[in-house]
């Protein structure tokens, strides 16, 4: 495709896009959605294609040369984890006969599962303890910035408070000495002070970044309009 | 065994299986200077390995099978005469088609994707902004004010001017400070939430595979 062809469906597809702005009337509407459809068999065309480029065909490439191994059972295991992959995915197409429900359904546990673990070791290595780590710990050279100090208080009370404000209880029956005490309840409110704040900041990086797309988009369309 | 007693049991074996093989595998000075700690790393790294290589080839076949399935419901949502569909198949066959004749050719890309996809995210500025202005008008309490007035502050910070040095100062201390430890408590709560769900499917309470 020439450049000239790449910026004319550029230009068309962003003002297509670009219609939603005008509100919902039906011709409007109709442009804005062709886009949005064009868009989802788009993307579905690409991720079939990198998953079969990326993933399956590599692996398949893999299995066929017998000097190479994911592992060190050798390239017969290869074959077997392969195969054993594509059986299971041809099991999750059995989901709908209900007698073979126990099999697809350990198919998923194996998948969930397997994904589940990666998820709490990643988190417990890679999050929990690191944060945990670095919020807890006062650098040595500290004590001659009070400053400094002062800063690493209120990043260790914000962390400690907010992560309170997540604390949920159900209330107990009236009359039962119900809800928090006033100190729980301090501390939730200082929590949700560096949470609103938080929240907010991520709103306006939202916002920054969005509008720098837009910027960008609006000046293709006034560049393009010139030329 | 049931069908959920049978998959939580699968479940609990794989789990334990996969996270025992993730901690201790490939990690030596776990079993300090015992001889042979080499040799029985690498062997515990070998479940996890193997499973890990098993769940990444199921994911990208299941994600063959959700796109296949994608294509049936809109073939089906064709015959009934939903003109969309049409496009949106349309679209799929000539992008498979472009991609087989024009191997490494990225301009589709380049033309369509790209496009398409920065207007969508430009098109959220206008949601945001008007998401924030509403903000005032449903909750115009004590909350509502602190966050339109740090989102405010972080708006105005980012602004390159002189006369707004002061408020570039207030915004890089929030950014450092109240935003860092609120987006650290955020990050703790969700490590703690991935645990626990988690842990829920490892140990079969997990809805999603007992049928």
């Amino acid at each position: 495709m020439t450049e000239n062809a790449i910026a004319l469906v550029s230009f068309v597809l962003t003002l297509m896009v670009f219609s939603y702005m005008l509100g919902d009337l039906p011709l409007i509407r109709v442009l804005y959605r062709s886009a949005v459809y064009i868009f989802v068999g788009m993307t579905a065309a690409f991720t079939l294609v990198v998953s079969y480029e990326g993933l399956i065909l590599p692996y398949l490439q893999d299995i066929q040369n017998s000097g190479t191994s994911w592992t060190t059972l050798g390239n017969s295991a290869d074959v077997i984890i392969f195969f054993t992959a594509l059986l299971f995915g041809a099991l999750l197409l059995l989901k709908p006969v209900r007698s073979l429900t126990w099999l697809t359904n350990s198919v998923y546990a194996v998948v969930i599962v397997v994904g589940a673990s990666v998820a709490v070791v990643g988190a417990l290595s890679g999050t929990l303890f690191p944060l945990l780590h670095t919020t807890v710990t006062i650098p040595e050279d500290l004590s001659a910035d009070f400053g400094a100090l002062v800063d690493r208080l209120i990043i260790f009370v914000g962390t400690m408070t907010a992560l309170f404000y997540f604390h949920y209880q159900t209330r107990a029956k009236s009359g039962a000495g119900a809800g928090q005490s006033r100190l729980g309840r301090g501390f939730r409110h200082i929590g949700k002070v560096f949470i609103v704040t938080a929240l907010a900041a991520i709103y306006a990086s939202t916002i920054l970044t969005s509008l720098t797309i837009l910027s960008e988009r609006v000046s293709f369309l006034f560049q393009f309009g010139a030329t | 065994m049931g069908s959920a007693g049978m998959a939580a049991f699968v479940a609990f074996v794989v789990g334990v299986t996969t996270i025992l093989s993730l901690l201790l595998g490939d990690n030596p000075a776990l079993f300090g200077g015992v001889p042979g700690s080499d040799e029985l790393a690498r062997r515990l790294a070998l479940p996890g390995d193997v499973l890990l290589r098993l769940v990444a080839i199921v994911i990208a076949v299941s994600i063959v099978i959700g796109i296949a399935n994608l294509l049936f419901a809109h073939i089906g949502r064709l015959a009934r005469g939903k003109i969309y569909s049409a496009i949106l198949l349309a679209s799929f066959a000539f992008t498979i088609y472009w991609t087989i004749t024009n191997k490494g050719d990225t301009s589709l890309l380049e033309a369509v994707q790209v496009p398409i996809e920065s207007a969508l995210a430009a098109l959220l500025f206008v949601s945001l902004a008007y998401g924030g202005s509403r903000v005032m008008q449903k909750r115009a309490d004590v909350w509502g004010l602190l966050f339109v007035a740090v989102a405010l502050i972080v708006l105005l910070g980012s602004i390159p001017l002189e006369g707004l040095a002061p408020v570039k100062a207030w915004s890089d201390w929030l950014m450092a400070i109240p935003v860092s430890a609120g987006g650290r408590a955020i990050l703790l709560g969700i490590a703690l939430g991935s645990v626990v769900a988690g842990v829920r499917a490892l140990l079969g309470q997990d809805r999603a595979y007992r049928g």
